[in-house]
């Protein structure tokens, strides 16, 4: 008897939701299954506290590939996309350090702080918009097999050897530096000022359990100056109605081209015969079967929770458990009665439409770091503030307003475990930062969410709460990620594919593993 | 006199160019700076040995046997030696886990260090070179790194940038075992071993070992190749200037005023030094000024000198009993302290007296300088904790001299107390190091080379940077590996 379905997407994440998106937009017979009640996985918005809505996990777009945004006409399901336009740094001795859309009012600034640091921002910001022009191709890019001596193989590393080599030696040694060095060192070769340095280096150790002094973090530096909205790179946006809204959009183009979506459906096995998946029999008992499954879960949750050991290679098996989550990032989103008075900018001003991070100096980062290298979460931690109630008022009651802080390091494997107290510890920490730079905080919280790894990984299912599905460290990149030989989306398993961030390129809410994945199916 | 070539310093690296310069028809001055000669560490290629017929004129290799031992806390100690075989005894003693472990361990290192050997031997590869001889070198390398094979490649790719940390934690599970050998990994690092990239630098300690041994030979090279024919070696000649007419050499400089005309410079003094210091000002452009002040040079260990009569251990002794004790201990370094509780080696130098390595001791320390009561804090720390990690009535120290980074950097002319010239991290390697326009040891001054530590291959095979610097002089072939 034929199956109903070509193709089953076990998780209905962003990128579960692209690969179903891209598979019917093909004329494929897809459904999507989702455990949770609404689709998004970590990109969802909920009313968290009546009347306050949430991002409450990934919280702002940038890294989203706009070949996606066009294919799925994503803004005709209802994608919107509002841009945030500053950084406030606060500083302890009560200054400031912004970062403005606007050139001049940025290099004044810069100047206030350092005139030779203004100086050299401007060529900074052209070598890393280099380099991520360098890197972007890779994003689109199925990674060859390096041991593989089968023609498309070849060809893909022959083709890369020559797109690297074409970047001309100033471009290809500046990516060299970049793809190995620590975001610190890189960035004291460019710049003196602290303030400026904690804050860039800040998007170097964005997920990942490394320090700003860790080699490979200036990798993760150039990641998310890949970010491109409309063409403009290294702008960063919200979308509107929350991180939930672009998931819904994927699912509403989806659902536009014939997938089916199923909310409240967990799957709780992938069923293999003969080295084949079947289908998917679901926790309700029930028993759906296609030619291809793919997996949107995370690599360790797919193969070994839902596949099962005894269908796999020992070596792969192995392999496996060689990749490394260690979650290292909270959450904490608030509502407020007011908006935050910041000391060194006080007043309702445009700093408050745009991210705030607490990343003072490198210092402070790499002691944040410190701690929790040896199992404690930071209790001075890096945060990055954003008000989405600012720039969409819908998220919050007249007059309120919402605040998303992403939380840096809270490790997963925290001494002792994480527990209620521990959480609420965490959110503590979070709350004495930021009350030293915008003191009415305390008595502004109307309601306070505290989101730890352990509890990403029992809402969202990723393993160790780790946000990308992985590290993203330059050992599980690319042709490595995520276990060697496997990086192409396929598995050990025939008809057995994997969508998600734990496959190339990696997480942040960018959606091309998703579309990689659904290509790669579409090409047999 | 005719123009000579002028090569400065007279570790392996120099007396190896200056021969192969020599042997060419060049006459060739070498100026030892004063600098006492010191053992060779790290492996000498054989084919460099096979050229300059360096085992007929008396090489002596020296490997530790065992190679580390640690104490253990429950008293007993774990030893790595020579023979892999011998080290899986004494593993099984703390982990038949580990001990049944260790031989793949040691085969799938081993392979990735005979791979960097083979690099090692070739003076870099240019990735964006155009030119026929770019090419087939990039070739050449791509192919050798194919015929390692889908495990050994992957092992290479994934290895490369990791942790030593990741690495040890994939292998083993003893703290003992994964902090002997990280020790060896971060020594002379600023790094810790959770830092990325520090299992490249265990591997680089592989290299010219046999499978399990990571800790480079020492060998008396610079001393034979100092007594061999045909240069001319002055011993406290210390170069000050090096002139420069019309953008080419012409000159080197003494201390004592003295100058030496100067067809070519071959200078193994660290590439600041050498042209940031040596060279006239006004010849460089400031992008290569800026390249060069770049290089990362951060030397952490400080040498102390301990008689004591009859230790009563075995050497050499490394005091690093976890991984996370050794991060630890590097934690404090990057905020420029002294670790409360260093990673320290200890080997005998002569009857009764030892020789303490004492890492991590930052050369630029956050609170001030290094004075006196900074040296005796050094000692006093390395004595205490020699004591604590030892049997109780196991030999009575006295300290003899302290070496702190600034007297490293004083006596041996290494740049902020760095060995290697140029740390050891992905980004200062092959074609970076130690900057990409520096990398074929030319530089843009015609007539002057550098080699050195800083050069590639790097400290891991001394002699082997000074044979290509020479041959980039000489405009000749690389060096072929067998």
């Amino acid at each position: 008897m034929a199956n109903r379905w070509d193709a089953i997407v076990v998780g209905g994440g962003h990128n579960g939701l692209v690969a179903a998106a891209y598979l019917a937009r093909a004329g494929k017979r897809v459904v999507v299954l989702e455990r949770r009640e609404r689709v998004g996985g970590a990109a969802v918005s909920e009313e968290a506290f009546p009347g306050f809505r949430f991002s409450v996990f990934s919280y702002v777009v940038s890294l989203l590939r706009p070949e996606i945004i066009r294919d799925l006409d994503l803004p005709r399901h209802g994608l919107h996309i509002l841009p945030l336009e500053s950084t406030l740094t606060p500083l302890p001795n009560g200054d400031y350090l912004a970062q403005w859309n606007d050139h001049d009012r940025n290099r004044r600034e810069l100047a206030r702080h350092s005139l030779r640091d203004a100086e050299a921002y401007d060529e900074f910001g052209r070598t890393l918009h280099q380099m991520g022009r360098a890197m972007k191709p890779l994003l689109g890019l199925v990674p060859p097999d390096p041991a593989s001596w089968r023609p498309r193989d070849l060809a893909g590393l022959a083709r890369l050897g020559r797109h690297f080599r074409a970047l001309g030696p100033a471009q290809f040694h500046a990516l060299h530096k970049l793809a190995t060095m620590s975001a610190a060192d890189y960035l004291d070769e460019w710049f003196e000022g602290e303030a400026l340095k904690g804050t860039k280096a800040a998007s170097g150790i964005i997920g990942t359990l490394h320090g700003p002094r860790s080699p490979g973090t200036a990798y993760v530096l150039l990641h998310h100056y890949m970010g491109e909205l409309d063409g403009v790179f290294r702008a960063w946006g919200f979308a509107k109605g929350g991180n939930g809204s672009v998931s819904e959009a994927i699912a509403g183009a989806a659902r536009a081209f014939g997938a089916e979506v199923r909310t409240g459906a967990a799957v709780a096995q992938v069923l293999v015969a003969n080295g084949r998946a079947t289908g998917v029999t679901l926790e309700s008992g029930e028993e759906i079967r296609a030619e291809v499954v793919l997996s949107n879960a995370d690599p360790r949750r797919t193969f070994l929770d839902l596949v099962g050991e005894r269908h796999l290679p020992a070596e792969f098996v192995e392999a496996l458990g060689r990749f490394r989550f260690r979650g290292a990032s909270a959450k904490v989103n608030l509502a407020l009665d007011e908006l935050p008075n910041f000391a060194c900018m006080p007043g309702r001003g445009p700093h408050l439409r745009g991210a705030i991070s607490i990343s003072p100096s490198v210092d402070y980062l790499e002691r944040a770091f410190d701690e929790a290298k040896y199992g404690e979460f930071s209790r001075r931690p890096y945060l990055d503030i954003v008000i989405p109630s600012m720039i969409d008022p819908d998220m919050a009651p007249p007059g309120k307003h919402v605040m998303s802080i992403f939380v840096q390091y809270a490790p997963y494997h925290l001494a002792g475990g994480w527990t209620d107290a521990r959480r609420e510890a965490l959110g503590d920490a979070v709350v004495d930062t930021l009350a030293e730079y915008a003191p009415n905080v305390r008595r502004a919280i109307l309601h306070r969410q505290v989101v730890t790894p352990a509890d990403i990984e029992r809402l969202v299912g990723i393993s160790e709460g780790n946000i990308f599905h992985g590290e993203l460290t330059l050992q599980q990149l690319f042709f490595l990620r995520p276990v060697p030989a496997w990086a192409r989306y396929r598995t050990p398993i025939e008809g057995l594919y994997q969508c998600g961030s734990g496959t190339h390129p990696g997480g942040g809410v960018m959606g091309a593993p998703g579309r990689l994945a659904a290509l790669e199916i579409l090409r047999r | 006199m005719s123009a000579a070539t002028v090569v400065i310093g007279a570790g392996a690296d120099e007396l190896v160019a200056a021969h192969l310069v020599a042997r060419a028809g060049h006459r060739v001055v070498v100026l030892a700076q004063g600098i006492a000669p010191r053992p060779t560490v790290g492996w000498i290629p054989p084919a460099l040995a096979r050229a300059l017929e360096l085992d007929r004129h008396g090489l002596r290799v020296a490997t530790d046997d065992p190679w580390a031992v640690a104490p253990l806390a429950g008293g007993g100690r774990l030893e790595l030696w020579q023979s892999a075989e011998r080290s899986a005894a004494s593993i099984a003693r703390v982990s038949p886990r580990d001990a049944a472990r260790w031989p793949a361990f040691c085969d799938r290192m081993a392979r990735l260090a005979r791979f960097l050997e083979s690099v090692y031997q070739a003076p870099p590869p240019d990735p964006t070179g155009t030119g026929a001889g770019a090419i087939t070198e990039l070739a050449r390398l791509a192919w050798r790194a194919r015929r390692l094979g889908r495990a050994s490649l992957t092992d290479l790719l994934r290895v490369l940038p990791m942790p030593v940390a990741d690495l040890l934690d994939d292998w083993f599970e003893n703290d003992a075992l994964k902090g002997l050998l990280a020790a060896s990994a971060v020594a002379g690092l600023r790094h810790g071993p959770r830092a990325a990239g520090t299992a490249f630098a265990l591997l680089d300690r592989q290299v010219g070992n046999r499978p399990g041994v990571f800790r480079p030979p020492r060998s008396n090279a610079a001393q034979v190749l100092g007594t061999l024919p045909g240069i001319e070696l002055a011993g406290d000649a210390r170069a000050v200037r090096i002139a420069v007419r019309a953008g080419r050499v012409a000159a080197v400089v003494l201390a004592d005023g003295t100058e030496i005309a100067a067809e070519h410079v071959l200078s193994g003094l660290d590439p600041r030094r050498t042209l940031l210091e040596l060279v006239e000002p006004g010849w460089l452009d400031p992008d290569t000024i800026r390249a060069v002040r770049s290089i990362r040079a951060r030397g952490v260990v400080a040498e102390i000198e301990v008689n004591a009569a009859d230790p009563g251990l075995a050497m050499p002794l490394v005091v690093a009993p976890s991984l996370d004790y050794l991060e630890r201990a590097a934690d404090a370094a990057k905020y420029g302290a002294v670790s409360p509780e260093p990673l320290l080696v200890v080997r005998p130098v002569a009857a009764a007296r030892l020789a303490v390595e004492l890492q991590y001791a930052p050369y630029s320390l956050a609170g001030g300088r290094w004075d006196e009561r900074r040296r005796d804090g050094l000692a006093h720390t390395a004595i205490d904790l020699l004591r604590r990690s030892l049997p109780a009535g196991a030999g009575a120290f006295e300290v003899g001299a302290v070496r702190t980074p600034l007297d490293l950097e004083t006596e041996r002319g290494w740049p902020e107390a760095q060995a290697a010239h140029a740390e050891l991290a992905l980004d200062q390697v092959l074609w970076m190091r130690p900057t990409p326009a520096l990398a074929r040891y030319r530089t843009p001054i015609h007539g002057l080379y550098l080699c050195g530590p800083a050069l590639h291959p790097g400290p891991a095979a001394p002699g082997a940077a000074g044979a290509h610097a020479a041959r980039a002089l000489l405009g000749a072939t690389a060096l072929r590996p067998r």
